[in-house]
């Protein structure tokens, strides 16, 4: 699903990324963790094509991302699906029109995105607000309403950065256990956070590490929660 | 989603933004008027030479032989051809008339009884022609030149049919005049073209500035239809349309606005000794200007809707 090798990325003159190799396998859950400006942003930028690699290989979703054009970043943007910590919904238009936007930029028949975003709104017990604008939402509301735009369309890969920021531990958890749910139906999740709670909330995923643009771990193959434990195990009792 | 619903949600989405959309307006309106005071200025100074200068004068000499009753009725033709706007006629007797009363305006004063002068012959001693009056049936005809005629070789055809009617002897027309106001036309448009370039060149600028101002307003909208995949034409069609909009209502206020400007002057420009009539714009200028706006402001947006 992901292939980066060797990835650097220059943002504002600076190197944001520094030779990053990260590869991700369908189906799979993954968290990119590390301090405030360690890069995880970037990296996510990168795999939704708002920024280029300067060098490397990079392929998110069979696009190759070194080659991808402006004409090719709507199709890239069809299989990878967005979820920010602050939300990005449109305040003036309600629940039921920030998801249906989802699916009519892909021009799905009417009849069909009401039955798929009542669906969704079901789903994330959104029902009693479908007609409200979402400016009158709370914060866990708004990111409800974010999590099913992304999810309505059935992306490949879903790419959240900090979707947790901005609430509160409960909401954090239930959040996490519906990326969790829909993890279990087969979307790639790779979700950018720095809070241990989140990470703690869904240990069977995989855990990336960045510090100062760079992956702490080894760059070629990056290893699972498990192996990982297992790694740093041996080297303690080689030492 | 077709182009044309698209478009449709555009202009529904303008209510979302009203106060961008309201300074938005006022400025297409404000430039388009300024862009309309310019063409109300050249207009009114064309016609105005068109009216001091434009007329084409046509002095046609019959033969002395030629009969009477004939010219008469060639006279009576004359007044019924198209752009006609006056025809003095002279019969010899008249002319003589004429000639004798210029004449005996342009003379010195009758001298006192008694001066050594007394004898000599005044200007009305022309009667000593009377029966041998060697003078020809003549006209003097005045044409308004019919819009969109370029006028030397509307005068080159007026002059051939008029030599063409039985027994003219010689025509003669103003020439130099009508060339000097030509000129002066001729210049007036070809100063209108750049006049007209650089404010279409305004125009675009201010309302595609502006309206990129008031996109501002909607970037959270744009960016999050990029990030759902949405094509270019998706997120730009909207936008085209509200520019569209918000050219041909700035366009059409401008219009009105123009017309209160216009009925002003009139009322101010129109009293001694000035009587200058400005005249509103023709049809053709006022759809032109609207049109002109909506597309500026069409494609200006289209523009600015660009990442």
């Amino acid at each position: 699903m992901v292939h980066l090798d060797h990835v650097t990325c220059i943002l504002g003159g600076a190197q944001a990324l520094t030779d990053v190799s990260l590869h991700v396998e369908r189906g799979e859950f993954v968290f990119l963790t590390g301090p405030s400006g360690a890069g995880k942003t970037t990296l996510l930028r990168v795999l939704y094509g708002d920024l280029r690699p300067k060098s490397g290989a990079a392929a998110v979703a069979g696009v190759d991302l070194m080659r991808l054009r402006a004409s090719g970043l709507p199709a890239l943007r069809r299989k990878v699906a967005v979820v920010f910590q602050d939300f990005k919904v449109l305040g003036e238009r309600t629940v039921f029109e920030n998801i249906s936007i989802a699916l009519e930029v892909r021009g799905v028949p009417a009849g069909s995105i009401d039955r798929r975003v009542r669906a969704v709104i079901r789903a994330l017990d959104l029902e009693e607000r479908s007609y409200s604008p979402c400016r009158e939402l709370s914060g866990g509301e708004q990111q409800r309403v974010a999590i099913a735009r992304s999810m309505v369309v059935n992306p490949e890969l879903i790419l959240a950065d900090e979707p947790t920021g901005n609430l509160d531990a409960d909401l954090s958890r239930h959040l996490i256990e519906l990326f969790k749910q829909f993890n279990t139906y087969g979307t790639t999740i790779i979700m950018a956070t720095h809070n241990r709670d989140v990470l703690s909330w869904a240990p069977e995923a995989r855990q990336v590490h960045l510090v100062r643009g760079q992956m702490t771990l080894p760059t070629a193959e990056v290893l699972s929660g498990a192996e990982c434990v297992a790694n740093l195990l041996s080297k303690r009792g080689g030492a | 989603m077709s182009t044309g619903k698209l478009m449709l949600r555009g202009v529904a989405d303008m209510r979302r933004f009203p106060l961008p959309q309201l300074c938005t307006l006022v400025t297409v309106c404000m430039v388009a008027l300024l862009a309309g005071t310019g063409l109300l200025i050249l207009h009114n100074v064309q016609q105005e030479v068109l009216r001091t200068q434009g007329q084409a004068r046509f002095q046609i000499y019959w033969s002395a032989s030629a009969n009477m009753t004939d010219v008469e009725t060639q006279w009576a033709d004359l007044k019924h051809v198209p752009g006609v706007a006056e025809v003095s006629t002279f019969t010899p007797r008249a002319a003589m008339a004429e000639l004798m009363r210029g004449l005996t305006a342009s003379a010195p004063a009758a001298p006192a009884p008694g001066s050594e002068n007394a004898t000599s012959p005044g200007a009305d001693d022309f009667a000593w022609l009377e029966g041998e009056n060697p003078l020809p049936p003549t006209a003097l005809v005045s044409f308004d030149i019919p819009p969109g005629e370029a006028p030397e070789p509307w005068m080159g055809r007026m002059y051939a049919r008029l030599r063409g009617l039985s027994g003219v002897d010689k025509v003669t027309y103003n020439a130099t005049q009508l060339s000097l106001a030509t000129g002066w036309i001729a210049l007036i448009q070809r100063a209108a073209w750049p006049a007209l370039g650089f404010f279409a060149l305004v125009v675009g600028l201010v309302v595609g500035n502006t309206l990129k101002l008031m996109m501002l307003a909607r970037r959270d909208e744009v960016e999050i239809l990029s990030l759902v995949g949405a094509r270019p034409w998706f997120i730009r069609a909207p936008l085209f349309a509200n520019g569209l909009v918000q050219g041909f209502v700035g366009g059409v206020l401008a219009l009105f606005c123009l017309k209160f400007l216009q009925t002003w002057l009139r009322g101010m420009l129109d009293v001694p000794p000035l009587f200058l009539k400005v005249e509103f714009l023709p049809a053709w200028e006022s759809f032109a200007l609207v049109l002109a706006t909506t597309s500026v402001a069409g494609l200006a947006a289209f523009i600015a809707a660009r990442k």
